[in-house]
């Protein structure tokens, strides 16, 4: 006897259907699975058979041979443990196979006969509402779910349930909170850096990628985390999107699903594939977890080469491809990038209290180590020194600064949204043209750096509403421009 | 044009009169140039890591001593060294540098254009032999060659510790007098130079000055009109990081960055690189 039973399979974010075909024949009692299956997959023999009889049906003592089709196609993780177990229940007619035609089922079974959640929960939901299918999964799974549009689920605890027939479809989406804000830190919290909070302003409004450069205390890392409390609440489709990634790399989605902005601040030590994404099978790396959101690199010169340079081209595109013998695996990855860096070595150059002790030419070595490429995708350098304790001990933390600039910010994007489309340098006025032009020669602006200078100068005319680039404009810019432009 | 290699023994009559006076005179200067470079002239020394300050500093007294023929004598380092010889140059002066490696040995290797012009048009020169490789030892030996060459040394930017006392020691030891140019009492590249002031060094701080020490005649460059910005004011007192700008004049950080922004186009500021703004 057959049976096939539908299910999917992550492949980045994107979960791809697969048949489990299972065949029992009579013969010396086996049980294969073929199909590029990996060892998670093998080792659900023992989990099925276990799981079948827990639950109060027959293991049949016969040939068993389950095929994941397409069989070219690897397969990776304990999600087919359910849609084995119920193609071997429907090929001994246990269970009525015509129940189980328009369903997709994913899993991991316990030795008892539960059903557990696996990674990428809202990627197989997904999938399976594309493919108008409904899906049986775990019951724990609903809360995560529950928020993907229009899926039928069918919850199921243990699959002993299975006996009395198809779970009916659990009550629809899961009504969430509408906006939970609770930004770690506030603007208001922050005392003085009155020139940084302004430029978290700009950076948020255009996202523009911020590198911070100071010594050590001088709050750098409370700059970056408030950062994600001025970005614009996050919209239903970003929402599903981070939750996604979150969900396909094993993490709770519910923080995305509930409107947080994702912060990720990996350690330098951090590897490539860490950062970036990678591994067998592939996972998303740190970048992507930030999707819609800040991923805070401190001590940046600390990372490796290598992991520097693996962010360039995604921080460019917004979507990281990777390539692998079986094929390309895309993560999306549109993150601000919050970089944050010791002046030097020691990191006391130019700190008004410390003397430095570094050598000249180790602080030129210390800011190369970053390479001029990725300093050219940093829009925003600013300066952040420690500040005059008296200031932060007289510092009344107001209500919230937050709430007032992600105002403002939402305002400048909506106008940059509306505004209509067209080269910058049109809408320079010829002032502020000549401005740039006299600043250019004077500090000895590169090309590179010039047009960071008119970014920048666009979006802080986003925030004034205005049409047009001024010269006060390019004149705040500049001061926001990096060290090694000139 | 080819740069003509010379060795000059203590004793000959082309070797710097002023040089053998000085109490442990090179036995062998070798060099690369024109002797004739060598005559008694102004040294000009100060940090490496210099601030916009240092530099600007060196470039107006640097300028000054090549507009009236003055053989400017420095030591080709980065930061106030290389602006010195740069400006002397510019303004038509000769302008020696003093090494501690051979004559012939680009060292520092960022400063390789600047002595290849030096060689060609000025001197350079050493009491290491030619090809002798940098070291050390040879850096500080040196500085006595410089103070020997000079009829005065000015120091225009010191931080504490600073290599430039080596100097200022070595020309004490010579005889030389020892100038310094004074630096806003907040600024820690300045602490060194205001302290060889307060132990006797000669302030210096217009081009008359200077040209009075030396018993140079002469015209002397107006200074410039006295400044109306409050900006301009305030940084020209102590260079500021905008947030401090901001508060000092009471104005809101926005307007502070716009303004110094355009301060800087106009060529009037310029930024350090530790994100303070000062007079450029």
């Amino acid at each position: 006897m057959q049976a096939t039973i539908s299910t999917t399979t992550l492949t980045g974010v994107d979960a791809i259907p697969v048949e489990v075909q299972a065949d029992v024949s009579p013969g010396l009692p086996v049980f294969g699975i073929v199909g590029l299956a990996d060892t998670a997959v093998q080792e659900a023999r023992d989990r099925v058979r276990a799981a079948v009889r827990a639950a109060g049906f027959d293991f049949p003592n016969a040939r068993v041979i389950v095929n994941l089709a397409p069989a070219p196609l690897r397969k990776h993780g304990t999600g087919f443990d359910l849609p084995i177990a119920l193609a071997i229940l429907c090929a001994t007619g246990q269970i009525p196979s015509a129940a189980f035609a328009s369903v997709s089922a994913v899993g991991e079974l316990g030795l008892d006969g539960s059903v557990r959640q696996v990674p990428g929960m809202l990627a197989h939901a997904i999938s399976a509402t594309r493919a108008e299918r409904d899906l049986l999964g775990p019951a724990a799974a609903h809360a995560v779910v529950g928020a993907v549009p229009q899926l039928r689920y069918r919850a199921v605890d243990s699959i002993s349930r299975i006996k009395a027939g198809l779970p009916e479809t659990a009550a629809g989406a899961i009504e969430r909170a509408p906006a939970s804000r609770d930004p770690a830190v506030d603007l208001a919290d922050i005392a003085g850096h009155a020139a940084a909070k302004r430029g978290l302003e700009i950076a948020a409004a255009g996202r523009h990628n911020l590198l911070l450069i100071g010594p050590p205390g001088s709050g750098k890392t409370m700059l970056a985390r408030a950062l994600c409390g001025i970005l614009p609440v996050l919209s239903d489709t970003e929402r599903l999107e981070s939750a996604l990634v979150h969900s396909v790399a094993g993490l709770d989605p519910r923080p995305s699903l509930d409107g947080v902005r994702p912060f990720r601040s990996p350690h330098h030590s951090c590897s490539i594939a860490g950062l970036v994404g990678g591994g067998t099978p592939p996972r998303p790396g740190e970048m992507s977890l930030a999707h819609h959101g800040v991923l805070f690199l401190d001590e940046l010169p600390e990372f490796g080469p290598g992991a520097l340079q693996a962010l360039r081209q995604p921080m460019e595109e917004g979507v990281i491809t990777l390539v692998r013998a079986q094929g390309a695996v895309r993560y999306p990855a549109r993150v601000t990038v919050v970089a944050a860096m010791n002046p030097c070595p020691c990191g006391y150059a130019g700190d008004p209290h410390k003397q430095c002790r570094c050598a000249p030419g180790a602080v030129a070595r210390y800011s190369a180590r970053i390479g001029g490429p990725l300093y050219d995708r940093m829009d925003l350098t600013m300066r952040v020194d420690r500040i005059d304790p008296g200031l932060i001990i007289e510092h009344a933390p107001a209500a919230s600064a937050s709430e007032a600039a992600r105002g403002r910010v939402t305002e400048a994007l909506r106008f940059a949204s509306a505004r209509r489309p067209s080269a910058i340098r049109t809408q320079l006025e010829p002032s502020a043209r000549r401005l740039l032009e006299s600043a250019a020669r004077a500090t000895h602006l590169s090309g590179r750096a010039v047009t960071r200078v008119l970014r920048v100068a666009r979006t802080i005319a986003d925030l004034e509403s205005s049409e047009a680039v001024r010269p006060e404009h390019v004149g705040e810019a500049l001061s926001y421009r990096s060290w090694d432009a000139s | 044009m080819s740069a003509a290699r010379f060795v000059l023994r203590l004793g000959e009559p082309r070797y710097p009169a002023q040089l053998a006076e000085t109490p442990d005179p090179p036995k062998v200067l070798y060099g690369v140039g024109d002797p004739s470079a060598l005559a008694p002239g102004l040294a000009i020394v100060g940090a490496r890591r210099a601030t916009p300050y240092g530099l600007r500093c060196a470039r107006l007294f640097a300028g000054w001593a090549g507009s009236r023929g003055m053989p400017v004598i420095s030591g080709a380092a980065i930061g106030c060294d290389r602006e010195a010889h740069l400006a002397a140059f510019d303004a038509g002066g000769p302008t020696v540098a003093v090494l501690g490696c051979g004559p012939d040995v680009d060292y520092p290797r960022r400063s390789a254009d600047l002595l290849g012009c030096l060689r060609s048009h000025h001197a350079v020169v050493s009491e290491c032999p030619f090809g002798q490789q940098p070291a050390r030892w040879a850096f500080v030996r040196r500085n006595r060659i410089i103070a020997g060459l000079a009829r005065a040394v000015l120091v225009v930017e010191a931080g504490l510790p600073s290599g430039t006392f080596s100097t200022a020691d070595a020309a004490l030891d010579a005889g030389r007098d020892v100038l310094a140019v004074p630096g806003s009492v907040f600024s820690p590249e300045s602490r060194g130079s205001n302290r060889l002031i307060r132990q006797g060094a000669f302030p210096v701080t217009d081009v008359a000055e200077l040209a009075q020490f030396l018993g140079v005649e002469g015209t002397v460059p107006a200074d410039a009109a006295p400044v109306q910005d409050d900006t301009l004011r305030a940084l020209g007192a102590d260079p500021m990081r905008p947030d401090d700008l901001a508060r000092a004049l009471g104005i809101d950080i926005v307007d502070t960055a716009r303004t110094l922004g355009a301060l800087e186009a106009a060529g009037l500021v310029a930024r350090y690189s530790d994100g303070r703004y000062g007079l450029r």
